[in-house]
């Protein structure tokens, strides 16, 4: 299928998401859509989905003028999603899931999951995609969750297949498997539309690349281009990818857990007896697929979780079980996961934002009372050293971007003293931009000689910011490696397939 | 994944373990309370024949005379039995099944103790076949509510006007009734303003995201003032529009004649059978059908059911009206139990119901079961007064709520609820 999208434009309100969009698909292209989050990628592909309607523009299949009302109208055209967060339902068998909204049907309205598993199995076999019909989604791992995705595609005749941000779940080795089903996809005469903002990969697997920025395409390159050129495509500037640490000279312990055992809500063991040690002027990072006992992990050195057994030593001192308090004040410099709901009160104003954690201290509160004038000059100060893009400290934190809001977590946690930074996911949702500037503060943070434990799921990250990098996998450390480590033999062990410990 | 498979283990394991648990709580009691507490020579009596032997049944049932506290300790031995084995062996299915017998036989251990007599020669007798079909009205109402709600929350909405639909369907369902005296114009009716309730609730819990608990909490209290208000003005003054209601049994041929279950089962009233009818068709339209699959698609995952092209706050709107209509017939066969509508007589019915379908794990063969253990418990509840049983009527009407909070509370992570169960769904 030949796909062209001519001068699509998409507002909401004053904003424009999409600003007169150009771009075609050739039959059997991989092409990359490239872009930063917020740059308009998901509104141009919902809008390509039917999901949306587009304000101006019109979009052509096979030179053909067409108006999609809704997705269904999209699949019918031959248009396939797959999804960033899967569109399976849970409990459902693949078949189940498969035919959803296609089910061929017996008397009585009946579906007839008998021929609806034969079709499976004949186009898990044409196009090398191999799933149980018969599992249950949810006790799939999420790679195979994703082939699930792309065979409900493939069944509805997709010709060509949207694929948003699909690796953002997957470990190294699902990624590229994922490729080579892209590949063979793509010979196989199908057009894919891959949007992304992982340079690595587009480089890998792209016939075109399309850079767009501020819902602008601002760009087109060759999968030949470097990630330099690629990055500043998408930025606007020129960026700094890899960041410079000075030589690595680790001194004492500062940080140590022993045993660690934790569990989630449900009761379920999710850290599973993990012992870790971070030493001053070490940035420790901790590689693993979401969902394999991070969260948790994160919590309970935070004093946010209940330790079952084991002990965390902080400095020297036993903060196994204390109070979130009693672990910040003994030196603990903690940037959660989820910003939002951990790391801000998004009603609350950049300043107040800014002493969340210090309000009772000198100078700003004496006496049981605020001293309002400490936090404003506190405020002005950070909004300058850290760069935060605000109008007025006075501003609310939710009215702030993703990344000026973790600038303020960032600038509250590391201008005060601090034993030992933990940072979760720290770069998340960031653009390429506020990336770079999160890496360098906590490189800068080590280099002055303190210890930092990094939780991130993205191997880019842990191999540029790690000293030493740990694997959690099922609730273990799976191993621990230096940076100098393949991303292969990361991968599996972040698979959990290989369980050497290499220091 | 082996993450999630050990999760999913241990989380059922758990569960396991609390339901066994409760069981051997009810098998200690009825062994220290029911077993001990009756004198070593006190007799229960059972009677089997319907109390209108002669016209529907050809058959002869004889008494059976039980020693009080042997019977009562060999039940309540075998609940304690059950209980272990199921915290030692934990089954991965049938748990449920235990469950409801241990609460079977918990009931059972009550009735002999109810019906003890001090001496050894038999005075007094339950008639167990009576009990049954006594059971079998408030079983009916539990069945159609549960029905009601199992409809709704697998398209993702909880509906908890089910006790405001039995109000109305009983009010609209005895004015029909009493004018027309056609009781298939009374159920249609009923299902009508039992629709109309569920469209309301569909209506803000749809389109204007509404708390769904609220609005229909709001229904409930709502109806309840209005048919008292109604009753008042219409029913008082016009006591024609209200009475002689009472519809008939229909005995099937043949199937009415067999021992104990033919009374119970194959001499109803139309509604009864209804019920059956409603029972298969809803089983098969939701687990066989492409109907059903949207449903559930819906009830689970609305956004994934969108972007196949499944119309969500549709099979919302639709699977709330015909939910409301069931509940709304379910009221119309509870007045035509009774003969007549009274205000509040329904007393919590829906919300009995709806514990009867969380019990029954969201599905349809579940629900009918739990229903049965739960209208029993009502119904015994109103009847055990004129046994021996030293407790306030007050105390004994507590039961089956008791019984309610236990399940919902033991049991409501043992399975789960559609995942978007209750949650506004809003499109973009």
């Amino acid at each position: 299928m030949r796909l062209e999208l001519r001068g699509i434009t998409k507002r909401f309100g004053s904003f424009t998401a999409n600003d007169r969009i150009d771009l075609t698909v050739e039959p059997g292209q991989i092409h990359s859509l490239l872009g930063e989050n917020g740059a308009g990628k998901t509104t141009l592909m919902n809008v390509l989905f039917g999901l949306l309607h587009p304000d101006e523009g019109e979009i052509l299949i096979d030179g053909e003028p067409v108006r999609f009302a809704n997705s269904g109208d999209a699949v019918r055209r031959g248009i396939g999603m797959v999804h960033q967060h899967f569109m399976l339902v849970p409990v459902f068998s693949v078949t189940e899931n498969v035919v959803l909204g296609f089910e061929p049907t017996k008397s009585l309205n009946r579906v007839d999951y008998k021929r609806a598993t034969e079709d499976i199995v004949r186009l898990s076999a044409q196009f090398n995609l191999q799933v149980d019909p018969d599992a249950t989604v949810e006790n799939l791992p999420v790679g195979l969750q994703q082939r699930v995705e792309i065979l409900k595609a493939l069944s509805r005749d997709a010709e060509l297949l949207i694929l948003d941000e699909p690796t953002a779940v997957l470990t190294p080795q699902e990624t590229d498997a994922l490729m080579a089903i892209m590949r063979s996809l793509a010979e196989a005469g199908k057009s894919i539309l891959f949007i992304t903002h992982k340079l690595k990969e587009v480089r890998a697997v792209a016939d075109v690349i399309t850079v767009i920025r501020n819902g602008r395409v601002v760009g087109s390159a060759e999968p030949t281009a470097t990630e330099g050129e690629l990055a500043s495509l998408m930025v606007g500037r020129d960026v700094e990818l890899t960041v410079e640490k000075s030589a690595f000279s680790p001194g004492e312990n500062v940080f140590e857990i022993r045993d660690l055992v934790v569990r989630d809500d449900r009761g379920l063991v999710k850290v599973n007896g993990v012992s870790l040690d971070v030493r001053a002027g070490e940035i420790m990072a901790l590689a693993g697929v979401q969902g394999n006992g991070q969260t948790e992990l994160v919590e309970a050195i935070a004093g946010m979780r209940h330790v079952e057994s084991g002990t965390i030593l902080l400095n020297g001192r036993d903060v196994t079980n204390k109070t979130p308090r009693e672990v910040l004040d003994a030196g603990l410099g903690h940037i959660p996961e989820d910003r939002q709901r951990d790391g801000l009160v998004l009603s609350m104003s950049v300043a107040d934002n800014l002493v969340l954690n210090t309000p009772r201290r000198a100078p700003f509160a004496r006496r049981g009372t605020r001293n309002l004038a400490a936090v404003h000059d506190n405020a002005q100060k950070q909004v300058r050293d850290f760069d935060i893009r605000t109008t007025s400290v006075d501003e609310p934190v939710a009215s702030l971007s993703g990344g000026n809001q973790q600038k303020v977590i960032v600038a509250r946690e590391l201008s005060r003293p601090l034993a030992f930074l933990m940072a979760s996911q720290p770069t998340r949702g960031l653009d390429v931009g506020s990336i770079e500037y999160v890496h360098r503060q906590m490189v800068n943070h080590r280099n002055q000689g303190n210890a930092a434990l990094i939780v991130s799921s993205e191997l880019d990250e842990v191999l540029a910011l790690g000293d030493r990098i740990a694997v959690m996998f099922d609730g273990r450390i799976s191993g621990i490696v230096d940076p100098t480590t393949s991303r292969e033999a990361i991968g599996l062990l972040m698979a959990g397939t290989a369980g050497a410990t290499d220091e | 994944m082996s993450v999630i498979e050990s999760t999913a283990a241990v989380v059922s394991n758990r569960r396991v373990r609390v339901i066994a648990v409760m069981m051997g709580v009810l098998g200690v009691f009825s062994l220290i309370v029911f077993a001990v507490g009756s004198p070593s020579v006190a007799h229960s009596s059972f009677l089997f024949n319907p109390v209108n032997l002669s016209e529907s049944a050809p058959w002869h049932v004889g008494t059976l005379t039980l020693n009080s506290r042997l019977a009562d300790l060999v039940l309540a031995l075998i609940m304690i039995g059950l209980a272990v084995e199921t915290y030692v062996r934990r089954p991965a299915r049938g748990v449920m099944v235990r469950f409801g017998g241990v609460a079977v036989l918990f009931l059972l251990t009550l009735l002999i103790w109810a019906a003890r007599t001090p001496g050894p020669s038999p005075v007094s007798f339950v008639n167990l076949t009576a009990l049954l079909i006594g059971s079998s009205e408030v079983t009916m109402v539990l069945v159609f509510g549960s029905l009601s709600g199992v409809m709704c929350e697998r398209s993702g909405v909880v509906n908890i006007a089910i006790e405001g639909q039995f109000i109305g369907g009983a009010f609209v369902g005895s004015m029909l009734a009493s004018t027309t005296h056609n009781f298939f114009y009374a159920a249609i009716g009923g299902a009508l303003i039992g629709g109309a309730i569920g469209w309301i609730l569909a209506f803000f819990a749809l389109r204007y995201l509404s708390d769904q608990i609220i609005v229909g909490v709001v229904l409930v209290t709502m109806l309840g003032s209005l048919s008292s208000y109604l009753n008042l003005q219409v029913f008082t003054p016009f006591p024609q529009y209200n009475t002689g209601n009472l519809a008939p049994n229909l005995a099937i041929p043949l199937l009415s004649k067999i021992p104990v279950l033919g009374p119970v089962l194959f001499n109803q009233s139309g509604f009864f059978y209804l019920m059956l009818v409603l029972i298969g068709v809803i089983s098969f339209a939701l687990f066989k059908t492409r109907y059903g699959l949207h449903v559930r698609a819906v009830g689970e995952h609305p956004r994934a059911a969108a972007t196949v092209g499944i119309d969500v706050v549709r099979v919302r709107y639709i699977n709330v009206i015909l939910g409301g209509a069931i509940a709304g017939i379910g009221g119309v066969a509870f007045m035509a139990s009774q003969g007549q509508f009274q205000p509040n007589y329904t007393s919590g019915l829906g919300y009995i119901a709806l514990a009867a379908m969380i019990f029954g794990r969201w599905r349809p063969s579940g629900a009918v079961v739990a229903s049965v253990i739960f209208g029993l418990s009502v119904y015994l509840s109103y009847t055990l007064t004129s046994y021996q049983v030293p407790v306030s009527l007050y105390i004994l009407q507590m039961f089956p709520y008791l019984i309610t909070i236990a399940v919902v509370a033991g049991l409501i992570g043992r399975v789960r609820a559609p995942a978007a169960d209750g949650v506004a769904y809003q499109h973009d």
